[in-house]
Formats: structure tokens, sequence, C-alpha cells
């Protein structure tokens, strides 16, 4: 018997005139934990989302055990033995936690069309307790969850019924550190029943230490399939980027003595239910880093010194004296803000490149009669969206058609365009490759010399002590702990402060 | 801050939130007429003929509820109500059919209307409004067609359904269905799908066309009901045309709004019904006091604002459109 469980032949897919694949060919085996990595736009998700029915393959083959299939979408994929744990949200909001889990699948709680709402709910909460998510309740409604709970409804939603093929798509920058080891032992469990995990990450060290082989895209071809055990993260860069990528890719500097000069203030900064009594000053030329766990309010310190928190109480000011209290006055003052959630808060999806790039530099590409030009709208984007290396067909393109990176590039452009001197950047590398992360983190180093002041919230740890020059720890809404740059910083240093 | 505190029970007292909520409002408009004018309004029996008024809209605004949530509009609802009453009445009088004909005409009319204006949009892709408007003045000029521009009278031995205990039992049938269709079977689950996310469901396998062409012929159907209850109510329909029908979708519509505020207590079928209750006290308060027209239209508007207003709680940062 075969231990080949998918054979992806010649698949091709092209949005317009991008070609997103090209002829890819290779196979995935029966319980493995198969990764497929490449930059930003290599293919990875076109190719999964192909698979389960999202996207139609212009060309090739999918053989599932033996046998071509063809999803048009993700129900007819799951009945294929396929399902798909996508990188936004994939649950909808009006519904029950239990409508969630059944969506597409209701037939087995419904007899003479009536559906059997009990029952659906008990079967939920059977399999919510099962995977040890007993505080998420079948009959709630969905929307009363946060974004993380709600990806672990969706683990459960795409794996209860034991699927031949689980593809996880960057599920894990979305998930705490508890979300991921909940997530990481469900692919673990696939596994050891026999079956597939098609897992994608930009997390190198994550993608060695859980799979066990991985395939390599770029620019839509197929590179390689190696055993896990035949590479190392260098190895596996080289083989991206298609040449030799330096593992030290974060700032070199220790020892730079920080700025006396205070550009932006934090005095007992209050966001109810978020965060509580905040207080940090951020100096010229610095980078200033936030750490913690997922729901440890630091996500929200960007958003209250951009003046985007609603009920924020105590102050955030400027070195002018200026008082930042809403987001025209942050934006004003040279302020810039990019959101965790890049989709649904950082970027207008059905608007081109162009118009995402200039839309807060608009005032000061106006004319005297505060006309705007076509030109001068394309050329403003073009030179910021060259300078990030965006992968694109021109500016013209809808963000929606981009790559999760490449859509990170345009929100980094937009701001880089507007010359902002104070960068409030959450989550910056989220979902992108190493080859950007190299990029962003080179930006952010020459930002830095130029004496502008960022900060960084991160879930990543090594980026925080591998970037800032002072590090401060949130815990239950409040500041836990400082650390300041030193070469001796491990992970465990910070971890302590953080649980 | 975790969600994990929302349980079940919060649900529940949700609802009794809403309940609560929906009886102030009750209390509050028949209060301020009651003590304007307390003479002429607001005595018990006044208050049911005011709530047996209010069945008819409600069963329209059940209906169209279903297009509403997927993020629909209908400008058709009173051509719609208009022609599906005139085939029933004539299939009742006209062609002898009685009972049969005028309700099975009247429904069997609401939903081939729905049909029509859920294939166009669908198939046009184009806006509802638009389609709907563009549609209601042809459902206008084919209901003068087969009136003859004459005004269609129901015989008096046809008007069970205009009185009680017809209307009551007409009205709540159709309720229970609108109930058992949004809480108990597939299509309530795919209609909040659509309306959440169309993308994410149409990759769930739901057919989001299928899916919203339903929603038109259920809400056309809920209309055909309704023109049973109009007509049998007022005895008669005449066949405006020129877009007069529209007056027609205000008070289904209003109703409608109540039930997208209530959706978030779990209860937008009993916010509809209430709701409607709600309106026509407004209305029929407004005539106690003899206000004129012009006047009565500017409050109950400015009331509806108000009622939406306070009932729904828009959380910080969502944005309303």
């Amino acid at each position: 018997m075969s231990d080949i469980r998918l054979e992806v032949k010649d698949v091709s897919k092209s949005f317009g005139i991008t070609r997103a694949l090209k002829r890819v060919s290779f196979n995935i085996n029966k319980g493995e934990i198969h990764a497929l990595i490449g930059e930003n736009g290599s293919g990875k998700s076109t190719l999964t989302n192909s698979l389960a029915g999202i996207y139609q393959k212009d060309d090739g083959l999918f053989i599932l055990d033996g046998k071509e299939i063809h999803p048009h979408n993700q129900l007819e994929a799951n009945n294929e033995g396929i399902s798909i744990i996508v990188q936004e949200l994939g649950t909808l909001d009006g519904l029950t936690v239990a409508e969630n889990i059944f969506l597409g699948h209701e037939e087995e709680f419904v007899k003479c069309g009536i559906k059997n709402t009990k029952a659906m709910n008990r079967k939920a909460n059977e399999l919510l307790k099962k995977y040890g998510f007993e505080r998420i309740k079948a009959g709630d409604m969905i929307e009363n969850y946060n974004f993380e709970d709600r990806k672990l409804v969706e683990i459960v939603k795409a794996t209860y019924f034991s699927p031949k093929i689980v593809v996880i798509d960057e599920t894990t920058t979305a998930l705490s550190r508890e979300g991921r080891e909940e997530l990481y032992k469900q692919m673990k469990r696939i596994r050891s029943e026999g079956d597939t995990v098609i897992f994608i990450s930009h997390d190198l060290p994550e993608v060695l230490s859980l799979s066990d082989s991985i395939t390599v895209l770029r620019d839509g071809d197929y590179i390689d399939t190696i055993k896990s055990s035949d590479v190392d993260e260098d190895g596996l860069k080289k083989l991206m980027v298609g040449r030799e990528v330096s593992g030290n890719y974060y700032r070199a500097d220790y020892g730079e003595e920080i700025s006396d000069e205070v550009v932006m203030s934090v005095k007992n900064v209050t966001v109810p239910g978020l965060i509580s009594d905040v207080s940090f000053d951020l100096h010229k030329g610095e980078i200033l880093g936030f750490g913690g766990l997922s729901e440890s309010g630091m996500h929200e310190i960007g958003k209250a010194c951009f003046g985007a928190s609603f009920d924020r109480e105590g102050s955030v000011t400027l070195a002018d004296g200026t008082e930042i209290k809403d987001i025209p006055t942050a934006i004003s003052h040279s302020i810039a803000y990019t959101s965790k959630d890049r989709d649904n808060e950082s970027l207008v999806m059905n608007q081109s490149i162009r118009d995402n790039i200039c839309l807060p530099s608009l005032d000061g590409l106006a004319n005297k009669a505060r006309l705007l030009s076509d030109k001068k709208l394309e050329d403003f984007a073009n030179t910021y969206a060259k300078k990030m290396s965006t992968k694109m067909i021109s500016v013209n393109q809808f963000v929606s058609e981009l790559s999760g990176g490449n859509k990170q590039k345009v929100v980094l452009a937009r701001w880089i365009g507007k010359d902002s001197d104070i960068l409030l950047l959450d989550s910056p590398t989220r979902g992108i490759d190493v080859k950007v992360k190299q990029d962003i983190y080179q930006l952010m180093d020459s930002m830095r010399k130029a004496g502008k002041s960022i900060i960084m919230i991160s879930e990543e740890l090594m980026e925080l002590i591998g970037m800032c020059d002072r590090i401060i720890i949130m815990k239950d809404g409040k500041i836990s702990g400082e650390l300041r740059r030193d070469k001796d910083m491990d992970e465990n240093s910070l971890i302590a402060k953080m649980v | 801050m975790n969600a994990s505190a929302q349980t079940t029970g919060k649900k529940l007292s949700g609802q009794a939130k809403g309940y609560i909520l929906l009886f102030v409002l009750v209390l509050l408009s028949w209060g301020i007429f009651k003590i304007i004018t307390p003479d002429n309004f607001g005595s018990a029996k006044n208050m049911l003929s005011y709530f047996e008024a209010s069945l008819l809209a409600a069963v329209g605004a059940v209906g169209f509820y279903f297009v509403m949530v997927m993020g629909m509009f209908d400008f058709s609802i009173g051509a719609n109500i208009m022609l599906s009453a005139i085939v029933g009445c004539v299939f009742a009088n006209r062609f002898g059919l009685g009972y049969v004909g005028l309700v099975a005409g009247s429904i069997i009319t609401g939903a081939l209307v729905g049909l029509i204006n859920g294939a166009f949009y669908v198939k046009l892709r184009i806006p509802s409004m638009i389609v709907t408007t563009g549609l209601a003045l042809i459902y206008e000029s084919v209901a003068n067609y087969i009136a003859g521009g004459v005004e269609q009278t129901l015989p008096s031995d046809l008007r069970v359904f205009g009185q009680m205990p017809g209307n009551l039992i007409l009205a709540v049938i159709a309720f229970a269905v609108a109930f058992l269709l949004l809480n108990y079977t597939k299509i309530g689950t795919y209609t909040y799908a659509i309306g959440s996310n169309e993308f994410v469901a149409k990759n769930m396998g739901i057919k989001v066309n299928k899916y919203k062409v339903l929603a038109f012929i259920i809400s056309g159907a809920f209309l055909g009901v309704m023109a049973v209850l109009t007509i049998s109510y007022g005895s008669s329909m005449v066949a405006v045309t020129g877009m007069a029908s529209m007056s027609r979708n205000f008070v289904p519509t209003m109703g409608c709004f109540f039930g997208l505020a209530f959706k978030k207590y779990g209860m937008p079928i009993p916010a509809i019904i209430i709701g409607e209750f709600v309106i026509n006290i407004i209305f029929f308060g407004f005539i106690a006091l003899g206000a004129p027209t012009a006047i009565q239209d500017v409050i109950t508007g400015l009331a509806l604002l108000i009622i939406v207003t306070l009932t729904t709680k828009v959380a910080k940062g969502e944005i309303v459109k």
C-alpha cells in the first residue's frame, strides 16, 4: 500500500497576469506533518486554497489516495477529507459556536427539515470538552469570543471529523503560547492517527521542530522537498530566497546610549478592561519593545498612543506639549501606527495599493487648488512600494489580491511615505517571510539611526531581544518589568516577567 | 476580558433585557398619549384593536427580516402587497374560489414576486434596492391591469381574516413558521451566515445565490399573507401606479428595524411583533389627538430614530453603515 497521501501534479494558477503557481508537482505522505514554506507571494496559500476548494486551479491535478479530486468549495473539500484553518478569521458572526463548527454539515442534526439545536449544541460541547476548550460554550454567539478563542473553535471545526489532510495556514501567529501548544498537540495527534498536516509557517524554528518534511516554493515555482532532519535554518533560508541569508539579521550594536530627549511621554494611561495605569517615556532614536502574552494588554499600547483607544484615561504627550487624544492629531504630529489586525484595521482591502499608500499623505500631495494629480499619486505610491520591494503588477492592483506579507509592506510603505517620526508597530513581522523580516529589521535600524523613534509590540521574543533598546513586559494589563538591551539577554528572562 | 465569561446564562438574561426594553417602550408610548388625550385613547378595547391592526405589518415584517438580515433591501414591498391582494381577491371573487383562492392566490403571488425579485437580483448582479425599485413599477402596472383600473372589493362573507380570531390565527401561524425557519432549519443558519460574511459562507459550500433567492421568496410569501390580512381588514384594494405603493413599505420596514435592533438579544421575531404594536400605538395616538398627517409623519419618523438609537447599542469602534 502506498505511503503517498496527496500527489500535486503540474498545478498552475494565475490571478490576471500574475502567475501564482507554475506547474507545481510534489508528493505528501500519510502520517506526516509536511511544512510548506517560501517567501511572501511564493504561492503557498494559493496552493493550499486551491486544494481546499477556496480557489479553483487553472491546470494540473490533486490526487488524494490515488483518486483525483476537484473540490469547488470548502464543504466539498471536507467531504473529500481535506480541511483548512485559514490565516485570518474563518468563523461567522451571527451564528453560535456550534453552528460555526457544523456549518455546512448540519444534515446529521436535521430531521424532516427541522434542525435539532439541542443535539447540535450537545455534540459541540462534547467536542470542545474533548479538545480541552470547555470554557467555550456551544450555545454562545461566536462574537462573544475573542480572536484567539475563535481560532480555537476553528481548530475544532477543521479537525473533529478526522480529515485525511488538515491545512494549517499561518495560524500560529494569531495564537498565544497556550493556543500554539494546543495546536501543536492536535497536529501531533493527527499525525499519530496516520493522517497528514500541511503546515504553513514563516517561523523556521517552529517548522523545523514540528515537521517531518518540508517543501519549498519560490515565486510560484516548486524548489525542493527535503526531510526536516537533513536541513538547518540557514539552509532553509537559502532555499527560500535563492541565495545565502545571514542568520544574524537583527541589530548588531550593543551598549549604545539612549538619547535623553523624550519624544513621547505616556502617563498613567488606562483603557478599561485592557490596560491599567501604564506610564513610560519614548526617547529620540530609540526602539522600545513591548512584550507579553497575547492578552496582556500590550496590543492596546499602540492604539492608546495613537489616540485610537476608547475611554482612554491618562495622557500621551509629545515633546512640544501636544496631547494625543485622537487619530487626526496623532497623524498630523508625525505618528504612524500599524495594527496587528492588518486586514481589518490597517488596509482598505478593496482599494488599490496606490490609494492605500497615499491615504494619510493626500494633503501633502494636493496642489494649491487642493486638487490631486493621478500621476503624482502614482509616482508617490510607486516610490514607496518599490522601496519596500512589494511584489505587485502595478500600484493600481487591489490590495486584496496581495499575499499577507506584501500587504504588510503596503502598510509600512504608507507610513514611510508619510515620513513619520514616531512609529507604533504592532506585530510588524506577523506572517512575514524571512527575507522581508530582514528588510523590515534593517529599515527599523536605519530609521532609528536617523533619529526616528519606534515602539515595537511583538509576541516574538527573539525579535524584541534582537531589535529593541529597552523592552517593557506587560502582564494582566500592567507593566510587570523592564529590561535594557543586553548581549546576554535570553527568552527566559522575558518569560519570567510575562507569566 | 476573556469571553469565556459569556455563558448561555448571559444570553438568557439578554433576552429578558430585550423583553423588558420592549415592554417599557409599549408602556411609554401608551402612557404619553394616555396623558395627552385620556378620553379617546388607550382603553383596553382600544389597545386590542391597535394590536389587531399591528398584526398586518408584523406578518410582512417577519418575512422581510430574512432579506434584510442578509444585507439586502426590497422597495417593492408595497407593490407586492397590492398585487397579491388583488390577485387573491380576483381568485376568491371573480373565479369563485373563496377562501382557498384568497389565501393561496395571495401567498403564491407574493412568493412569485419574491422569486422574480431574487432571480433578477442574482442574475443582473445589481443592488437589490435598484432591482426592486424597477420591478415595483412593473408590479404596480400588472396589478392595475388585472384590476382593470377598478377598486377590488372582497365580499363581506370572505372577510374572516379581517377580524378576531381569524386575523390572529393566521398571524400566529405566520409567526410560528418564521420562528421555525429562523431557529430550527438550515435556512435560518445560512441566512445569518450570509449576512455575516458572504465569502466565507460561500466557501462553506453554502449556495449563496440560492439562499438569497429563497429569502426573497420567503419574504414574498409572508407579504402575501399580509396582503390577505390587509384586504380582509380594509375590505378593498386600489391598484395605484407611479410608485404610490411605496407608502405601504414604511410600516413593515420599521418593524424589521426593530427585529434587527433586537437581534443581539436573540429575539428578533418577538421584537418585530411588539415593535409593530408600538408603532401602531403611536399612529393611533396621533389620530386620537387629531394631529395633521404631516405632523404625524414627522413625529413618527423621529420616534423611529429615537427608538432604534436607544435600543441599538453599537459597540465602541463598531462600524455602522
